[in-house]
């Protein structure tokens, strides 16, 4: 079956079906290269996070598919699958984007929506009373709530499609045909800006000015994040940022947390929450984020089996507190060493990194982090939900 | 299968009709703006109506200076306020004082590349076509209202945020069609990179997008995340074309209305929705931005093929080698029916651009294009001359006859 056809056909999939379903972006986050984090996968055990997070799916009432049904039904959407059919066999990235975006695959979720339905239904509603239209409660989280939780999701597989534009004057020959490219990137974009339209459509939709500047600032930060991720070493290959930790923090808030952190405050505002409740949401959504991506950053030095051929970012938090401990300039050296022919051993390069410091106080500010985002649940009541959250958390900071 | 896709809209069940504005906010009330789909239908016996019309009138070019008495006479309000006005957009940038400034303050949260990259076409060297056209319906609505003489910072706003969602758009679409140059510049894609401009085009948009929450007027937000939607949906029509010649010029204007029209028209509405609570104002607002946008684009279409690269800043016959048939195409196709084939095929055929071209210069596509033009222009007069009379009023009517005779 291809792959737009497997696109026309999910909408019905998700409509008659009950079981969960993780279509369109769940695996992506895996499939581009360059953003490596977010992997649904804990960091011993698969096993263990897959009972976390379905435990916690069962807790926010339905599957979190939240693409919704009129995105997906929307003419413009065929449209793409059309022309995306188009891209099969060439090389574009998009190609590789769609693919991840379409497969169904068990490990993979769309876990910032989740993480906004848990964290809506730990606050429950609030004490101030009732709120108005468009508030309808099912399972405990009000029906803005879940569409705050499908904007989350659609801003950030918006930008996940659009840093897989390819820039047309640096393309090989083996990349094909030019034209090719430029169809692809045209595509890309296009199903980006879509995605954007969607969110900035259902943001109208929740009127309320404080949530569309939440999330609008937050776009504004994951693009800026985005860029630093991709272009900050562009000119410099294969060498780690010359930054300190605290840099590489900030950044990662930018690319891996505010997003998550500003929609679970802003799910708080949607409840009429106070100002209080909303910031210890906020510090979740932040926290969990930075360990998720630490956890994630840690895998390639942690896991038993690792093949030789098991590349890592040289920008990871592993690299990059390995970096801090030794100084830029030794460091460099060692990069130095383990390149052969012009290649980087990988395999060679993390073993060195090993050896040093940078993957202990990893772990430790994984779980600084994560200890962190614990630290802000207290103030939540106790219930499933704010447990699920726990585990959430639990998952990413088990290291045996 | 590039057919199937058009039966857009029709059972469409997440059409913006459910959004309405909370209790007693003013605005969307009345038609709130003719669903394009009426108004690219209106158009088809309008097509009609050009094509007896411009065979009737032999002499098409001398129209153009026509409409400018009939415009005195079309005019509901009885009398020009009298004030001298010379040029509608001095007179709106005197309001728009320190415009640029103002984005390139917006952007500059993050001092990198990414700022510069923003900043690109906020160099003021630009037109200020849409901020020039907010501002003045801003005090013209104000005025109509009750007399005040200033425009509100959040109008004020709407200025900036138009002419940063146009920018945006200007942009994502640089790259999508491979453009390497604008306002006699370089394009973004062409400077930095198709996947920086990406990313340049998204920043701008996020922050247009806080600017305009930070109005707090859910209203507002409404109205301009309608032109987001609308620009993007333009581009999917660009992508299409249709077989059948009637469904080809609405299809023309549909897309002519969202990817330039919905920003003038919703922005003039959103200004007239902060200044004024009656809804009549706002539906003339909004239909004066709709007839002006689309009146500017056919003329932008016209342009494409009578100027040259160096007046227009940007190639010509651009439109012809992107596949795209514009209104003097499809005007000269009722000539030359054997266009048919190369606006079927795109123009992708060796040679089909530069024969479209000619066969285009030898029908009276441009002069029937023009006329549409005007058409659209009087229209916007006969909304915008139900306003009182004041000189940005006067300003905007000129303004709509600027957009006529420009050549560049």
């Amino acid at each position: 079956m291809s792959l737009p056809q497997l696109l026309l056909r999910s909408p019905r999939y998700l409509r008659t079906s009950g079981t969960p379903c993780h279509l369109w972006w769940s695996q992506s986050l895996g499939t581009i290269s360059s953003v490596g984090s977010w992997r649904g996968q804990s960091s011993k055990s698969p096993a263990y996070w897959n009972q976390v997070v379905s435990e916690a799916e069962k807790i926010v009432g339905y599957p979190t598919s939240f693409m919704s049904l009129r995105c997906l039904l929307s003419d413009e959407l065929s449209n793409i699958a059309l022309q995306v059919r188009k891209l099969v066999g060439t090389q574009h990235p998009l190609l590789t984007t769609v693919r991840g975006l379409v497969q169904d695959s068990r490990n993979n979720l769309q876990l910032r929506g989740l993480v906004v339905l848990l964290i809506s239904k730990a606050a429950g509603p609030s004490s101030v009373n009732a709120p108005c239209q468009n508030y309808d409660m099912v399972s405990g989280i009000y029906s803005c709530q879940r569409s705050l939780a499908e904007i989350t999701e659609l801003i950030h597989t918006a930008l996940l499609v659009h840093r897989g534009i390819v820039n047309l004057s640096e393309l090989q020959s083996s990349d094909g045909p030019l034209k090719d490219m430029h169809f692809g990137n045209k595509i890309a974009i296009l199903s980006g800006d879509f995605l954007l339209a969607n969110a900035c459509n259902g943001l109208a939709l929740l009127q309320n000015t404080k949530v569309v500047e939440l999330l609008a600032s937050a776009l504004r930060d994951l693009v800026r994040g985005v860029y630093h991720e991709n272009f900050t070493s562009a000119k410099e290959d294969y060498i780690t940022n010359d930054i300190g930790i605290s840099t590489w923090k900030e950044q990662t808030f930018l690319s891996h947390g505010a997003l998550l952190a500003k929609s679970c405050q802003a799910a708080m505002e949607l409840a009429k929450h106070d100002a209080e409740v909303q910031d210890m949401a906020f510090q979740y959504g932040k926290h969990m984020a930075m360990s998720h991506k630490i956890n994630s950053d840690l895998q390639p030095f942690i896991k038993e089996k690792t093949s030789d051929s098991t590349t890592f970012n040289l920008n990871s938090a592993p690299v990059v507190l390995h970096q801090e401990f030794l100084g830029r300039d030794l460091w460099i050296k060692q990069i130095g060493e383990a390149r052969e022919k012009g290649r980087l051993n990988y395999a060679k390069l993390r073993e060195t990194i090993k050896a040093g410091k940078g993957v202990t106080s990893a772990i430790d500010l994984c779980r600084y982090h994560g200890n962190k985002a614990l630290k802000a649940l207290e103030s939540f009541p106790p219930s499933e939900a704010r447990s699920a959250l726990e585990n959430i958390v639990f998952a990413v900071t088990r290291f045996s | 299968m590039t057919s199937c896709w058009w039966r857009w809209r029709r059972g469409c069940p997440w059409r913006p009709a459910t959004r309405s504005p909370g209790p007693g906010s003013p605005g969307r009330a009345g038609p709130c703006g003719p669903r394009p789909t009426a108004a690219a239908r209106a158009q088809i016996s309008y097509f009609y109506l050009v094509k007896s019309l411009t065979s009737a009138c032999s002499n098409m070019y001398s129209i153009s200076r026509l409409h400018h008495t009939t415009s005195a006479t079309c005019c509901c309000s009885k009398t020009w306020s009298g004030e001298k006005y010379t040029d509608p957009f001095t007179l709106g940038r005197r309001y728009l004082k320190g415009l640029y400034e103002d984005i390139r303050k917006e952007l500059l949260i993050c001092p990198t590349e990414l700022k510069e990259m923003s900043e690109y076409y906020f160099d003021g060297r630009g037109k200020a076509f849409r901020p020039v056209i907010v501002v003045l319906m801003a005090r013209a609505c104000n005025i109509h209202h009750n007399n005040s003489r200033d425009v509100q910072a959040s109008q004020r706003a709407i200025a900036l945020i138009a002419e940063m969602i146009h920018t945006a758009s200007l942009v994502h679409d640089d790259v999508i069609d491979d453009a390497s140059s604008r306002r006699g510049k370089h394009t973004v894609n062409k400077i930095w990179g198709e996947k920086k401009a990406v990313l340049a085009g998204d920043f701008i948009l996020s922050v247009a997008s806080i600017a305009l929450a930070r109005i707090g007027n859910t209203t507002v937000i409404s109205i301009l995340t309608q032109v987001i939607e609308d620009l993007v949906r333009g581009e999917f029509l660009q992508l299409g074309s249709k077989e059948n010649e009637n469904e080809r010029f609405a299809h023309y204007l549909e897309k002519t209305f969202k990817k330039t029209a919905s920003l003038i028209a919703n922005s003039c509405k959103a200004v007239s929705v902060l200044g004024c609570p009656d809804p009549v104002v706002h539906e003339i607002a909004y239909q004066y931005g709709k007839n002006v946008g689309i009146a500017f684009q056919l003329i932008d279409d016209v342009l494409d093929f009578t100027s040259s690269s160096d007046q227009m800043g940007k190639p010509t016959s651009a439109d012809l080698k992107l596949g795209l048939a514009t209104g003097p195409v499809l005007f000269a196709c009722q000539q030359f029916p054997e266009m048919n084939a190369m606006i079927m095929r795109r123009f992708s055929l060796p040679g089909d651009v530069d024969r479209a071209r000619q066969y285009v210069l030898q029908s009276d596509g441009v002069q029937q294009t023009t006329y549409l033009a005007q058409r659209y222009c009087h229209e916007a007069i006969r909304e915008i001359s139900k306003l009182r009379p004041s000189p940005e009023r006067d300003a905007l009517i000129q303004l709509s006859e600027t957009v006529l005779t420009r050549d560049k």
